[in-house]
């Protein structure tokens, strides 16, 4: 009888297996432990711990425990717990404010309503343009309070509405577009997804409703599967705050490399940083957003898993992308999603049907130019309210050039034909991957959220890096 | 009308071009678990347009609908039948 021999694997193989963080999740052992009472209690400390490094308020820490405890040892009140906790947040947060409490639950009432109204009468105009109701209606909110004179109370009232409706709007147009999707009526989810539990920026994670109630887990073995994962994406998440701790120190503060709204300021000023510093500033930026916009994200669906939803991660290796478009999709994925959303796929399926390229180039522009700058412009709606509202256009200007070229990059990076990808590292991974990475970094120019640089001043020091000087 | 087999063709492309090259089975999802992307999600609704009229301004669109190729067969089905 012959014996077989196994033959080791190659070493390419062994390091693309290998895992600073071990696949827990993967151990039948500890699938079938976090299932137990102690497993689950084990699982909870290892969150509380980890969770410890980002948050310095212990008693938000605790409470968040004991909501996630909850869900854990009680899954099947997993949607009410969800549901009644950001109620619970928002009356606790702000019962000293009466008229910010009132204000905040009318919000939460307007989105509930709204949701009613589109299930209702799915057929009606807006039923059929939700999303594009609820955004025109927040921008006559914008223009009344920009209306309304200095220190009055319709003022106050109207600019604190605006900053709670800007934080809320996104989440409250994914609870209307949950209009096609199945099983309808369900506003448990709907409720839990308004600011969820596990945290949010002002883009919904992961996305609304009708995305939790795809990825949330079935039964216990699932919980448990989800709820490793959750703990591993948050220990990566700490390992990579730690290391942009050290990023920070080298850089900054020894290197003495600077940031690069300081470096723009130093041209403004006419007193110009090197040349080869401008560069090293612009090109740690890229390198250091991927890295703040990794953290928070891990952070956030590490929490959405340990509650039980499968959620994916919001980063994943981007700079592994070799064309632009696979980048935004690895780089701020729940962005991304909520720009195809709402803005991208709308325009596509409605209009330039029988041109395809054109109907390509409008979607994408549609998504980028005007669904990310309002995004972004009213997400920033103190400047609105600091400068008014043809300043504060003003002063977006250089967001505006960015979010052109960036729309013009995507388009062309979907139109490209795409084919099998090319053999070989340099040819097929290195090269395109360093073209998307120079790209951005040269972009990122433009993406100062200071908003203090006229697009003047910001060309000026972009053409500066090229020896160019106006 | 197109059957299973040529959407099944097709999305072996998406993937194949996407570098995946793991096996696909019908009922796998391909959007929600990250196989296919937007991009992808895109060719889907033209493939669907162009090979069994579906006007999906008409009838609502929701990436779940075309989360695998069962799905994406029954939807044809569906809309072909109420199209023809």
């Amino acid at each position: 009888m012959e014996s077989q021999t196994i033959s080791p694997k190659p070493l390419r193989v062994q390091l693309a297996e290998f895992r600073l963080i071990p696949r827990i999740e993967t151990y039948p052992w500890a699938v079938s432990f976090a299932q137990t009472a102690w497993g689950k209690l084990v699982v909870l400390a290892v969150f509380g711990l980890e969770l410890r490094c980002f948050h310095t308020d212990i008693a938000a820490l605790l409470l968040l425990l004991l909501f996630i405890g909850t869900i854990t040892f009680l899954p099947e009140y997993r949607r009410f717990v969800l549901a009644a906790t950001p109620f619970a947040l928002v009356v606790t947060q702000n019962i000293s404010n009466p008229i910010r409490l009132s204000l905040n639950l009318a919000v939460i009432a307007l989105g509930i309503i709204l949701y009613w109204c589109v299930m209702k009468w799915p057929k009606s105009r807006f039923g059929r343009r939700p999303v594009a109701f609820l955004l025109t209606g927040f921008s006559a909110l914008i223009l009344l309070a920009c209306a309304a004179a200095p220190s009055s109370w319709p003022y106050s009232i109207l600019w604190n509405l605006v900053g709670l409706m800007a934080s809320y709007i996104w989440f409250i147009a994914y609870a209307l577009t949950d209009r096609n999707s199945q099983p309808r009526r369900d506003l448990t989810l709907e409720l839990a997804s308004f600011r969820p539990l596990w945290g949010s920026t002002n883009t919904p994670f992961p996305k609304g409703a009708a995305y939790l109630r795809r990825i949330e887990a079935q039964n216990p073995e699932q919980l448990a599967i989800v709820q490793l994962k959750g703990l591993k994406l948050l220990a990566w998440a700490v390992l990579l705050a730690l290391f942009q701790v050290f990023w920070n120190q080298f850089f900054h503060s020894y290197l003495q490399i600077p940031l690069p709204d300081d470096a723009l300021a130093m041209s403004v000023r006419g007193t110009p940083v090197a040349w080869h510093l401008r560069w090293e500033s612009q090109i740690l930026y890229y390198f250091e957003l991927v890295l703040f916009v990794s953290i928070f994200g891990h952070k956030i669906i590490a929490c959405c898993r340990v509650a039980g939803f499968n959620a994916l991660r919001n980063t994943y290796r981007p700079l592994s992308s070799t064309t632009l478009m696979e980048f935004f999709n690895r780089f701020y994925y729940y962005f991304k999603e909520l720009l195809v959303d709402l803005f991208f796929f709308p325009a596509f399926l409605r209009y330039w049907k029988k041109h395809r390229r054109v109907r390509m180039v409008f979607a994408t522009f549609a998504a980028v130019v005007f669904g990310n700058s309002f995004f972004h412009f009213t997400r920033d709606w103190q400047f609105i309210q600091s400068d008014g509202l043809w300043k504060s256009m003003v002063s977006y200007e250089p967001s505006i050039v960015y979010n052109v070229v960036l729309a013009t990059g995507l388009s062309i990076s979907q139109l490209r034909k795409r084919g099998p990808r090319t053999a070989g590292f340099v040819r097929g991974r290195l090269l395109p991957s360093a073209g998307v990475c120079i790209f951005y970094t040269i972009l990122l120019v433009f993406s100062s959220a200071s908003r203090i640089f006229s697009v003047m001043d910001t060309l000026r020091y972009f053409a500066s890096l090229f020896f160019i000087h106006f | 009308m197109k059957g299973k087999v040529e959407i099944h063709t097709f999305v072996q492309e998406l993937l194949t071009n996407s570098g995946d090259d793991e096996p696909l089975a019908d009922g796998d999802s391909l959007l929600l678990s990250g196989r296919l992307q937007s991009i992808d999600a895109v060719e889907i609704v033209i493939f669907l347009e162009e090979s069994f009229g579906i006007d999906f301004a008409q009838i609502g669109f929701d990436r779940e609908d075309i989360d695998s190729i069962d799905l994406i067969f029954s939807l044809a089905q569906t809309a072909g039948s109420a199209h023809s």
